[in-house]
């Protein structure tokens, strides 16, 4: 893993975003009891509406760990008080540089820490998870969300259930009240088709929600901060747009392949919830299309032009995270896509419709009915959509065990891909981090060898 | 009758309506499917109630992994294999892809893609509120201008009302052979039937119920009864076997193919009313609070109704019953929440057994076992 420590330390926007996402107890502990404010635990690209209120706090609950490396980060993090993070990433990068080897280690270790960490993290919460009694036919996301609540909901004043096409998702929902019954649920239905008004009733619906976060809130929503928030938030979506298709798509990367798909990966957690803070996390990601631009322009970097574009997906839900270092060494690189595919990267249409209600509930109809909804036809149109536009060599398909919802849709996907695309896939099954690595590195050193 | 000249009729049954021009519609789906709209549009509505085996379920996996729900296999299954007994199959016009679960979604699109059978669109809305009453009129407004395109003329509402009358009739004739103290296994399969070929069976139920009025048992004594809840015992599974086999009798099937299917009759009142048809289906479907596919309450309503049983029973007999929550492998609806409506259960005095199973043939001395360690429990 020490391979991308080098890479990394030089993106402070990399650094900054992995220390919110992993070190972000603190600062959730003082909003809560210091600044009184209230933790919502959300999880999937749900946050938005919570940013229309100044004292609810979006938390996606694996934040509120303790990660075993935070220490080391919490010291960069008051360094960087001081400092500036622009100027600790620059130190640590001539630390590095000039190679002192104990500084070097905790270098390392910072890096290390965020991935393993988080990892480890991960499995401890699907133990827990199934400690708690969910079957192990589940998915690993929805034991690891299990594992989170009962480790930390008495943490939250409510959770923001929004429901979806899949039936286990809905149903782990419902159960949450059983982990903590106290804890408000705050429930936001997402009609399965765009037919007659439906899209009026999503509107109500949301308005509802509004309503119910209202009264947790002790503020009114306002029109505004939600309509500034959309503002926000729909230019994180292309900011992350561009590193997918700017950079992703393009043939000399600011890093190596390993480091950028470690990025899409952080990304792809951090989305979710936009490590508590929409605006800090814009600024983040928008630096980060700068530093990688810069890194470009300059010509630091590598040039992977001869490493074959692999994307790998449904990934949100569950991955083995060493996949994209087994492909980096067979000789690819590995995109992380996910929410493009399922349109959570789209616009919230706030420049066509001054109603930020209106205009987000025609964001999530779009996500419906062209992404994560009840079609699968649609959703396999959209994986090739971005395939495509990604112009990649080959589709590793992560079938997550338990998964009945996005996972099933391959069968349509591979006959699409071989018809529409004419590129090789592959499906790998994933269970739990670090459990089929042997596999994993067979199946995909078969697959490369397609390429050779 | 056996299953197999219950497979035999059905074919004969199904090939007669076809001769006679009636469409044939399948779906997967467990609940508020309104099938009253496809009879009154001559339509038959044929539920896939079939229960599966190893062969079939490993049909399926070209198509799905098999980490997918063991019913939703074997109806792939079924249109992969064509196996000889299920030919009538091949008679399906259209299929209805609704989302009563993800696998639901996901067989039935498979099933319609790759076995060329033409689709038709039923989804239904996961919480409940009065926007998911006001959408569901809109899919039931979608789903009439979806038949009506295939009969080429316009659904009226006589001709709805007359079915919903005849469908509630069926029902109502249901609940009460429900009500009749059969053994478990007789019931059941008179409800299979009856399901299957809907309302044209009225008057056989009506003979059984007047033909075994005098031959109730009464043997309260002797056996172990038990609720059974979860997912349905479908046609040709012998789960309920296995139950009786090891001392026990259902005495009541709370599940889609049983009480929550009779139970949704209109009343009296509701049909002399002057509720437009689609009113009365959306009252129908405001009151189905038991829909093991609505959230966030169903559990709850689940498990209040089940305590009520439990209750009037006790009453009668000073005893508790047994609740078998029967689990097909990897169905999301009654895994997911299973140690709480256990944990949730046993305070109020109920044993439940969890029993999780496919349908290998494999796991049926499996079965057998926790079967009867769980009956010698109860009192």
């Amino acid at each position: 893993m020490s391979l991308y420590a080098d890479e990394i330390i030089r993106f402070s926007s990399v650094l900054k975003m992995s220390y919110n996402l992993i070190a972000g107890r603190d600062e959730l502990k003082r909003k809560k009891l210091r600044e009184k404010k209230h933790l919502i635990s959300v999880a999937l690209p749900f946050s938005d509406l919570l940013f229309g209120f100044p004292n609810l706090i979006p938390v996606f609950p694996i934040r509120m760990e303790v990660f075993k490396v935070s220490k080391y980060l919490s010291y960069l993090g008051s360094a960087s008080s001081i400092l500036g993070w622009d100027n600790v990433s620059k130190i640590l990068g001539y630390v590095k540089n000039a190679g002192i080897e104990d500084v070097n280690k905790v270098i390392d270790e910072i890096i290390e820490g965020v991935i393993e960490t988080l990892n480890e993290k991960y499995n401890e919460m699907y133990d827990i998870g199934v400690e708690r009694g969910i079957s192990s036919d589940f998915c690993f996301a929805l034991k690891t969300l299990v594992g989170m609540h009962v480790s930390k909901m008495k943490n939250v004043s409510a959770t923001i259930n929004y429901s979806i096409r899949c039936s286990a998702w809905n149903k782990y929902l419902e159960s949450l009240k059983s982990i903590k019954s106290d804890v408000t649920q705050i429930w936001l239905d997402i009609p399965p088709r765009n037919i007659g008004n439906a899209i009026e009733l999503l509107e109500d619906n949301i308005r509802h929600a509004l309503t119910d976060l209202e009264k947790i809130s002790g503020n009114s929503y306002s029109d505004n901060q939600l309509r500034e928030h959309f503002k926000v938030s729909n230019q994180i979506r292309r900011d992350y747009k561009t590193i997918i298709y700017e950079i992703g798509a393009s043939d000399f990367y600011p890093c190596n392949p390993a480091t950028f798909s470690e990025i899409l990966a952080l990304l792809s957690i951090s989305f979710q919830d936009y490590n508590s803070n929409a605006k800090r996390y814009a600024e983040n990601i928008h630096q980060m299309v700068d530093e990688m631009r810069e890194r470009i322009k300059k010509g630091i970097g590598m040039d992977v032009s001869k490493y074959h574009k692999i994307m790998v997906t449904p990934m949100f839900g569950g991955w083995e995270p060493k996949t994209h270092e087994i492909i980096y060494k067979l000789g690819g690189r590995a995109l992380y896509v996910d929410w493009d595919v399922l349109h959570f990267l789209d616009d919230i249409p706030i420049s066509s419709k001054s109603d930020p209600v209106e205009a987000y509930a025609y964001f999530l109809t779009n996500a419906t009915e062209n992404g994560i909804g009840c079609d699968n036809n649609v959703l396999t149109d959209s994986y090739v959509r971005v395939a495509e536009k990604l112009g990649v060599d080959g589709i590793v398909f992560n079938q997550l065990f338990g998964c009945h919802s996005v996972s099933n849709c391959y069968r349509l996907l591979k006959d699409k891909i071989r018809k529409e695309l004419e590129i090789p896939s592959i499906s790998l099954t994933f269970n739990r981090i670090g459990d089929n690595i042997e596999q994993v590195t067979t199946r995909l050193g078969a697959f490369m060898e397609m390429f050779k | 009758m056996d299953i197999p000249n219950l497979l035999s009729d059905f074919s004969q049954f199904l090939r007669e309506k076809k001769q006679s021009g009636v469409k044939i519609a399948a779906f997967l789906a467990h609940d508020n499917i309104p099938e009253e709209m496809m009879d009154a549009c001559g339509i038959f509505p044929l539920r896939m109630m079939f229960g599966g085996n190893e062969e079939l379920m490993n049909a399926s996996h070209d198509y799905l992994p098999p980490s997918t729900c063991a019913f939703t296999q074997s109806c792939i299954g079924l249109f992969a294999n064509k196996p000889s007994k299920y030919r009538f199959l091949e008679l399906v016009d259209y299929f209805i892809v609704s989302n009563h679960c993800v696998s639901d979604i996901c067989g039935s699109e498979i099933i319609t893609k790759y076995f060329n059978i033409p689709r038709l669109n039923f989804y239904v809305t996961y919480t409940k509120n009065e926007n998911s009453e006001k959408y569901f009129r809109l899919e039931l407004e979608d789903f009439k201008r979806q038949l009506e395109d295939i009969i080429k003329s316009k659904l009226t509402d006589d001709k709805l009302y007359e079915s919903i009358n005849k469908f509630n009739k069926f029902k109502q004739k249901l609940l009460e052979l429900n009500s009749l103290n059969l053994i478990g296994s007789k019931k059941l399969r008179i409800i299979q039937e009856a399901m299957l070929f809907g309302p044209s069976y009225h008057k056989k139920l009506t003979d059984f119920i007047e033909n075994n009025r005098d031959k109730q048992i009464h043997q309260v004594d002797t056996l172990k009864n038990v609720i059974l809840t979860g997912c349905s015992i479908f046609i040709s599974d012998y789960l309920v076997d296995l139950i009786e086999d090891a001392g026990g009798n259902v005495v009541f099937f709370d599940t889609w193919i049983g009480n929550h299917y009779f139970s949704q009759v209109f009343s009296k009142e509701e049909l002399n009313s002057s509720l437009s048809p689609y009113d009365l289906f959306v009252q129908r479907y405001k009151k189905n609070i038991l829909s093991d596919h609505s959230v966030p309450d169903f559990l709850d309503n689940k498990i209040a109704q089940l305590v009520k049983i439990n209750n009037s029973y006790k009453k009668k007999t000073g005893k508790n019953l047994g609740v078998i929550n029967h689990i097909i492998k990897f169905c999301d609806h009654f895994s997911m929440l299973s140690s709480y409506f256990k944990e949730k259960l046993q305070l109020d005095g109920i044993k439940v057994l969890n029993l999780e199973r496919d349908y290998s043939g494999s796991n049926r001395g499996q079965l057998s076992t926790r079967i009867e360690a769980y009956l010698e429990m109860l009192e």
